[in-house]
Parts: structure tokens; C-alpha cells; sequence
């Protein structure tokens, strides 16, 4: 009997694993969106830099000073895109997987002592202590990488646009261009200039305030600044992906610079569904917060604080004020 | 062999959770999402909004009262791409749902899928609910059953 049923067992766990295969093959290493197509493979830069400066310096000398593209001849990467995988993780953690430790040396003393409980925190409570986008913190730079929801990147030849609805996210690159800082601050998506090489975009992106990754990573400071090269790449069976390939600098968190690629493809059922983003914000509609002890929570209907995302504005006496005017609901909680 | 056996169970729930995990709004973790529990109610509010959409639906209690559930499905653009949009779920609809309950016992959860007809699921779960096909195929074998919680059903089918 107790043959019979390891036996099953072991069948078990084959077909299991036989199941998973395809998933394997396909997945893209890395988390925050797994794609398809080949796997992501970093290329570093040719040397190290000692400053993001010198590395964007470098590479546009190596360009000849950039492509002069038309709006005919700039690159066209049109339509609805969403977030194809990664080598994220693997900047930080072995193994680049959740299940991993910390990888001693990536971080400065103090930021990898922050990290390893912030990690700790992720693995074992299933969230960090502040956690930023839950009181509608933007989600910034360097985070707008990862972020799911739908992207649309628009080129012209002195600007590119890189939109990611996730709260209309959107990074301005000045094509061509020297950095400026008139408002004398940093900012969640700093400042971005860039050229094109031919069909590569590159670009370089300083004052950036302090944030995050994601929770599952460091938190990145004021000095954070990165150098990224976008190029749309094919694949057999019709595969197309953006790859970015990119170096982060930060003084402060990081020992030297590190290469990471992330990757965004063809939101391709967004797109046969008609979606069409919207600007939206967390601040009317979200009722997520951190409570006092930095969990995060819910306010529920009824409940003091509860922010009704298709209720009234503050003039409900006049006609036409509800924010659902299609079903003209009220959300009752007299029941409760 | 064991450790050949070990070895591919890891690499299996390793890629699923590599595949599965996404950056979302939030954490889940006020959800308790091992447990699984079926509700039926009238819809008071569908509200496919971003960051997250919640289902509102009016419960009836045993003794024959009303309590409003509140219960957080994905982000419209995730729901757009499962063919779900601001009008799969209207007001006055009846619906069966399953859901994975707020940890600290307040009326309500993280959606996991939706019955909008004897065949048809809907699935506007997020992370705080992970629900996938094999999860309503199981789900629908269960009902069959009469099970209102995964627990039950586990328990008496010894699954």
C-alpha cells in the first residue's frame, strides 16, 4: 500500500513538473512581470565609469554625438506595452529569486543592513513597514520600471515620452539636450536627457529623490542616477521587445555601479480588449493606508476615513455631482 | 530519487511564484489567503477603479438582515485583459463569489473568482486572492458539493 501511494506520489510530481516546464521555458528570469522570448541577458558597459556622468559622456562620444533622426525615421514603438521580465532581483539577492538571501558587498554598510530587514520583513510578514505607494506615493524613478499597468512610449525626434498609466507616470527624455534643474530640487522622475545611436535610445536620468525599487528591494537615495540604452529587439515567432539595458549609480546605497535589464512587450490583450488608459489618482480613490504601526490597511464603507471613489463631490446639493453617473449609485452602509 | 523529487517540487513553486509575482499597489498581507470562503449577494457597486477595484455586495445573514461586503479585485487594466470591464457586474445583479477574508474579521476580502452564471467565472483577483483556472475548476466541484469554504471542502474530500 505504501508502495502504491509513493508511487502516485511520484507521478505526481512529474506531471507537476512536466506542467511547469513550458512555464519555465518561457518565463523570463526575474520578477515584476514575466515575459516570453529569449532570455534577458545584462550587457554591462564596456568599462566602468566612476560617475554616471562619464558613462553617458562616453557613450555619446562613442555615437559620434548621436543619430539626427525625422519624425519619419525615429523610431516608432506605438501601441500599449506592459512589463516582459527582468534581471532585477538578481542585483541583490541570490539566486534572484524571493526565497534568497541578501547578497553581501552590492550594498553600502548601511543600506544593506536597512535592506536585509527590509527583506527579512517581505519574507516573513509578507510586506515592508512603510510601504510607499500605499499612502499614494508615486511610484518614481527607479520603480516606474517595474511597475505593472499598461506603458505607451512615444518618440519624436526631440523628445521621447515614456508613459506609464500606473498614476500617469510619465518620464520626459530631452533628446540632445544638457540637464536642468531650475526648480533647484530633485523630483520622483528627475531629469532625463538622451540621444539616439542609430535605433538605441540612450539616456541618462539624475535628481531623483530617495525611494524605493520595490518593496522587495533597496531603498535607493538622493544620489541615485541611471544610464539606460532602450533598443525594440526581435524575436523568432514574431517576438518583439523593448530591452533596457542599465547601470545605476548611487554614492550613497551602492559600492560600484550595477547592470540590470528589464524588458516590456506588446500588451497584446489590453489591446484586442480596446483598452484605453485613463488618468487617475490614489489620493480620492484608494482607501489603502498605513496604520500606526506602518502595516498596511483598509478603510471599508462606513468607516471613518472611507473615501468613496464614485461618491459625490463637496456640492452634492447641486445636480450632477456623483462620479458615477452611468449606474447613479449611492454606497449605502446603513446595513451595517 | 527523493532528492531529484525535492529538487523539481522547487524548482516548480519557484518559477510559479517568479512568474506570478508582481509589483502590485500594495501588500496583501491583511488578507488571509489560505482561507476560501463563497458568498452569494445582490451588487450594490462595481467599482472598476484604479488603484484597485472593489466589489461592494449586500449579504443576507441568517436571520434575514443585510450586511454590506467590500471585496478588492485587480487593477482595470489587469481585469481589461480577462474580459472584464465596468459593466460585468451591475447594480441588483446576483452573484456567487469566493473570496480570501481580511485577517481581522471585518466584512470583507480579496475576490478570488465570480459566478456570473452556471458556467461562466469571472476572475478579478488580485495577489490578495491568488485564483487561477485550476482553482475554479476545483471550486466548481466543490459547489457541486454544497462546500462554502475551501476548508470544508478539503477536510470532507480530504484534498
Amino acid at each position: 500500500m505504501r508502495t502504491t501511494h509513493a508511487s502516485y506520489v511520484r507521478k505526481g510530481i512529474c506531471i507537476l513538473a512536466l506542467a511547469a516546464f513550458p512555464l519555465l521555458a518561457n518565463a523570463q528570469q526575474g520578477a515584476f512581470g514575466g515575459g516570453s522570448g529569449a532570455p534577458l541577458v545584462v550587457t554591462p558597459p564596456p568599462r566602468q565609469f566612476e560617475t554616471s556622468d562619464a558613462h553617458y559622456a562616453f557613450l555619446l562620444e562613442q555615437a559620434k554625438g548621436g543619430t539626427q533622426h525625422t519624425i519619419e525615421s525615429v523610431p516608432h514603438w506605438d501601441g500599449l506595452w506592459e512589463t516582459a521580465g527582468n534581471t532585477h532581483m538578481n542585483l541583490f539577492v541570490e539566486g534572484g529569486n524571493f526565497t534568497g538571501s541578501v547578497l553581501p558587498g552590492v550594498l553600502t554598510p548601511a543600506y544593506e543592513t536597512a535592506y536585509k530587514e527590509r527583506f527579512r520583513q517581505q519574507k516573513e510578514e509578507g510586506q515592508v513597514r512603510y510601504d510607499r505607494l500605499t499612502h499614494c506615493e508615486p511610484a518614481g524613478m527607479p520603480r516606474w520600471l517595474l511597475e505593472p499597468y499598461s506603458h505607451e512610449f512615444i518618440n519624436t525626434p526631440q523628445q521621447s515620452y515614456l508613459i506609464n498609466d500606473f498614476a500617469n507616470a510619465i518620464r520626459r527624455v530631452y533628446i540632445g539636450q544638457q540637464h536642468q534643474n531650475l526648480y533647484g530640487t530633485h523630483s520622483w522622475m528627475g531629469d532625463t536627457i538622451g540621444f539616439w545611436d542609430g535605433n538605441k535610445l540612450v539616456m541618462h536620468t539624475k535628481y531623483l529623490l530617495p525611494a524605493d525599487f520595490t518593496r522587495w528591494s533597496p531603498m535607493t537615495s538622493n544620489q541615485f542616477e541611471a544610464v539606460e540604452t532602450w533598443e525594440l529587439k526581435q524575436y523568432p515567432n514574431n517576438v518583439e521587445r523593448l530591452e533596457v539595458q542599465a547601470t545605476f549609480y548611487d554614492s550613497f546605497a551602492f559600492v560600484k555601479p550595477v547592470n540590470a535589464v528589464y524588458a516590456f512587450r506588446h500588451a497584446v490583450a489590453l489591446t484586442e480588449a480596446g483598452h484605453r488608459p485613463q488618468h487617475w489618482e490614489c489620493e480620492q480613490s484608494s482607501n489603502s493606508y498605513l496604520d500606526e504601526n506602518g502595516m498596511t490597511n483598509f478603510r471599508l464603507p462606513g468607516e471613518e476615513g472611507y473615501k468613496d471613489p464614485r461618491g459625490a463631490t463637496l456640492f452634492p446639493e447641486l445636480p450632477g455631482q456623483t462620479r458615477d453617473p452611468i449606474y447613479n449609485t449611492t454606497l449605502s452602509t446603513e446595513a451595517e | 530519487m527523493k532528492t531529484l523529487y525535492t529538487g523539481l517540487l522547487t524548482a516548480l513553486t519557484t518559477s510559479l511564484l517568479l512568474v506570478s509575482a508582481a509589483d502590485a499597489h500594495h501588500s496583501f498581507s491583511m488578507f488571509n489567503r489560505e482561507t476560501q470562503i463563497v458568498v452569494t449577494g445582490k451588487v450594490q457597486r462595481w467599482d472598476f477603479n484604479n488603484p484597485h477595484s472593489w466589489l461592494h455586495m449586500n449579504v443576507t445573514n441568517a436571520d434575514g438582515t443585510e450586511t454590506l461586503w467590500s471585496f478588492e479585485g485587480a487593477a482595470p487594466p489587469q481585469l481589461v485583459g480577462r474580459g472584464i470591464t465596468g459593466a460585468s457586474f451591475e447594480p441588483g445583479d446576483e452573484l456567487t463569489l469566493m473570496f480570501c477574508p481580511l485577517a481581522d474579521g471585518r466584512n470583507g476580502g480579496a475576490l478570488g473568482w465570480v459566478k456570473v452564471s452556471a458556467e461562466k467565472f469571472l476572475v478579478p483577483s488580485d495577489g490578495g486572492c491568488r485564483t487561477d483556472d485550476a482553482t475554479v475548476t476545483r471550486w466548481k466541484g466543490w459547489l457541486e458539493q454544497g462546500f462554502k469554504t475551501n476548508k470544508e471542502a478539503e477536510g470532507k474530500s480530504g484534498a
